[in-house]
């Protein structure tokens, strides 16, 4: 008799049988990598689901240009190491329209260069499974999102057309024009990515670690000045401050927390014991009441 | 004051203070919560994440900011922690299932909030087949309600074992003992229809947080445990490694050389190399010579663990086999009967074309029959040939070729199914199987007849009488029974119209 599984081998177990379910299922499904620590974990745990087999998807990577150049080195090298195929997409249409996060707002910049650089890019390739690394604890709507998500022609997420799952039945079988998004981390918290990246040992961004980097505040929150592109307004000035990002997304709009936890174990500690949830660091998010409802209705993963 | 200690004096609990964050969680514990807003449910689930769980800062800073009392007090309304989708945040109720992460030094728990109403039995049944522990919530003020008894019933029928009686809102009747006394009995006497492993009753005031997480003064007379207590001593799920062992396959994996590795999760039971396991429909058996994960080899795998298997010979099965002992097979099904809760908005329709899931396998249906809906406040059935959205209905389903499947009462995870709109894909009801026949009885042709009719109510319904359309149309039915055909039915589509006869392609 073997010693009983933890929660985190658990909530394995479950992620890996829904990558095992959504590969069997679907025709051209593509894991959708964002560089960041869900990104990493997700990927994990697609590894292990297919080992010995390699990967039987592609990556796809929607750059919109404006990610921390560590963020790139880390794909680059990650895509590189464990032999992935990995598309890279940009919505040039937006980028040519000088769509940015610095002079545009963000529900605007998002909707452009993510959502509908995300949606160019799944009907590029016809893709009809994206994985996605959401998790339901992340916010109130996602808190009620299925585990194969479905997705209307166009995209649309309609919160009342959501297919009842029960047990471990996942029913991929498709209608017209649909495709799906499927969540093989819905049932994982913040907390349990943090502790399954310390007892996997995984590599991440060293964003995440804390170090001495320039930074800027405005209103109120600490912005990383990644590049020239992000220039202190009158009366903001770049000040060197020891920081480190709980997530990470584009660096305008991303957040820096001052810190000193520089190893994975203070990471961990810290988390464990943090007073605010992961998405007060993005600033997309304060945008409105029911911000991110109302971006996946529009086709926001 | 320290991170610990400032988390630790904005919760009420005593005792309650973040895991270390090396350790994994002892396993899992899923609580599914049943009753109505009125019961106070809401608040209840709120006042336990605000007691006992590792909230952050800025969800209770909501709350407080938020000014919002919770009814007949002065203290924070704690519902709002449980609040989703804005529409219904609008409507002030719940129509959905949402799910709730909490951990407490030891524990992992997982909320699955689903309504109560009569009009959601598809969600609580729905919610309820992810449960460990159901909480079924009463108001100290009306007792067992019929509503109680329909949710019992539900509860009995996805095979959720143990069940709590939270007699809420107990500051309402002055903390009597007697009023609860009485519930408890009718409690007990509603318990014993079904096939529940373990109930016990709690009185509770969710409000005022009395036995919710702390022993309540006002209640000396009660000397059981607080709810916490009582669901911190519940087992997790998969950690059984006894049974009877199953292990339906998902995919064949390759290495590109030798390995052909057969994936999927063991969903009862467990295996160890060397082990004869056998295809449950061909009867071929073979012997496991390896164990495979990412993380090395094992000589053994139990219940919930993703694995791979190695055979020592290829005995030709793919996804949707499942692979057990020689001795304790399950059934190659051809005719099943199964309990189903109706999810779908469209009501039984003979004409319509019906798949069977299993864990693994997607099985044409040549007959789906409905006998009789049940009454779950009665738990009496009644004849009945058709079936809609929230029934529960007992039928009786002929394949369209014989399919691994138990007996849910057996072994619950293979006894498990759903139908699926072969058109449309959708999910149209979920339930349990209560028997199998290996012995086909009403097989007809054999064919899946995708008529006119159903393409056009169905998958062509955008199409107009344009020849272009027509065209679609007919392109369409091919594709569906293309789709059919790969899933293993024999398919039969009726011959488009005419192109001029005027007619429309449905009618």
């Amino acid at each position: 008799m073997t010693a009983s599984p933890s929660h985190l081998d658990l909530l394995e177990a479950e992620s890996i049988h829904i990558f095992r379910e959504a590969a069997a299922q679907f025709r051209k499904p593509v894991l959708m990598y964002s560089i960041g620590k869900d990104s990493t974990v997700l990927l994990h745990l697609a590894r292990k689901a297919f080992f010995p087999q390699k990967l039987p998807f592609p990556l796809l990577h929607i750059d919109t240009t404006w990610k921390f150049r560590d963020m790139i080195a880390f794909r680059d090298k990650t895509a590189k190491d464990f032999g992935l195929d990995l598309i890279v997409h940009k919505n040039e249409d937006g980028l040519k329209q000088g769509i940015n996060p610095i002079d545009f707002s963000p529900s605007i910049y998002t909707d452009v260069l993510k959502t509908q650089g995300l949606k160019q890019a799944l009907d590029k390739y016809g893709f009809d499974a994206a994985f996605g690394g959401a998790r339901r604890d992340e916010e109130a709507s996602r808190a009620k999102e299925r585990v194969f998500s479905f997705r209307a022609a166009g995209h649309r997420w309609d919160p009342r057309k959501q297919r009842p799952e029960m047990w471990r039945l996942l029913n991929g079988r498709l209608g017209t024009g649909e495709s799906v998004r499927v969540f093989p981390m819905s049932n994982w918290t913040e907390k349990d990515v943090w502790r399954y990246i310390l007892r996997e040992k995984l590599d991440v961004v060293p964003l995440y670690l804390a170090k001495e980097r320039p930074t800027i505040e405005r209103n109120g929150q600490l912005l990383m000045q990644d590049d020239e592109r992000l220039q202190p307004k009158p009366g903001e000035k770049v000040v060197m401050r020891k920081i480190r990002f709980r997530t990470l997304g584009c660096y305008p709009l991303t957040a820096a927390v001052e810190s000193d936890a520089s190893d994975m174990e203070s990471i961990v500690a810290e988390t464990i014991n943090a007073q605010t949830s992961e998405r007060v660091g993005r600033l997309i998010d304060h945008d409105q009441s029911g911000a991110m409802e109302k971006k996946k209705q529009e086709g926001y993963f | 004051m320290t991170i610990q200690a400032s988390l630790k004096a904005s919760t009420a609990a005593a005792g309650v203070k973040a895991a270390s964050p090396l350790r994994d969680l002892n396993g899992i514990v899923h609580l599914l919560t049943c009753g109505s807003v009125d019961d106070g449910k809401s608040t209840l689930i709120g006042r336990l994440l605000w007691d006992a769980s590792d909230l952050y800062e800025d969800q209770r800073e909501n709350v407080r900011k938020s000014g919002r009392k919770a009814a007949d007090s002065d203290l924070p309304d704690f519902s709002m922690l449980l609040d989703g989708l804005v529409a219904e945040r609008e409507q002030g109720i719940t129509i959905d299932i949402a799910w709730k992460y909490f951990d407490t030094e030891t524990r992992r728990f997982v909320i699955i909030d689903s309504p109560g109403h009569e009009q959601y039995t598809r969600n609580m049944a729905s919610g309820a087949s992810f449960a460990d522990v159901a909480i079924l919530l009463v108001d100290a003020r009306s007792g067992v309600k019929k509503q109680t008894k329909r949710h019992a019933a539900i509860l009995d029928l996805v095979g959720v074992k143990r069940v709590v009686l939270a007699v809420n809102k107990m500051d309402l009747v002055g903390y009597s003992e007697d009023v609860f006394r009485k519930i408890e009995a009718d409690f007990r006497t509603l318990c014993w229809k079904f096939g529940f492993w373990d109930a016990t009753a709690i009185p509770l005031s969710a409000v005022y947080g009395d036995n919710v997480s702390t022993k309540s003064d006002a209640m000396a007379w009660y000397t059981g445990p607080h709810l916490l207590e009582h669901l911190e001593k519940a087992p997790s799920r998969g950690t059984a490694s006894s049974g009877t062992f199953r292990f339906p396959v998902q995919t064949v994996l390759r290495d590109g050389q030798d390995f052909r590795g057969l994936a999927g999760t063991v969903s009862s039971g467990s295996v160890n190399v060397g082990d004869s396991v056998t295809d449950a429909l061909s009867g071929r058996s073979a012997k496991v010579i390896r164990i495979a994960t990412m993380d090395g080899d094992l000589k053994s795998a139990t219940s919930g663990q993703a694995i791979a298997l190695q055979l020592d010979v290829d005995i030709d099965v793919s996804r949707g086999a499942v692979l057990s002992s020689s001795e304790m097979r399950p059934i190659a099904a051809q005719t099943v009967e199964a309990r189903l809760v109706w999810l779908s908005e469209n009501a039984f329709n003979p004409r319509t074309g019906y798949l069977l899931r299993t864990v693994t396998d997607l099985i044409p249906i040549s007959t789906l029959e409905i006998k009789a809906l049940l009454d779950l406040e009665t738990m009496s059935s009644h004849p009945s040939a058709s079936c809609g959205v929230n029934d529960i209905a007992v039928t009786k389903i002929t394949l369209g070729r014989p399919a691994a499947i138990d007996v849910f009462s057996d072994i619950s995870e293979t006894g498990t199914v759903m139908i699926v709109d072969a058109v449309t894909g959708a999910s149209i009801a979920g339930g349990v199987v209560t028997a199998v026949n290996a012995k086909g009885e009403i097989l007809g042709d054999g064919h899946f007849n995708l008529t006119r009719e159903m393409l056009a109510n169905g998958l062509c319904r955008d199409l107009s009488l344009s020849s272009s359309d027509r065209e679609e149309f007919t392109r369409r039915a091919n594709e569906a029974a293309i789709l059919l055909r790969s899933a293993g039915v024999s398919v039969a589509i009726e011959p488009p119209p005419p192109i001029d006869d005027g007619l429309d392609p449905g009618l």
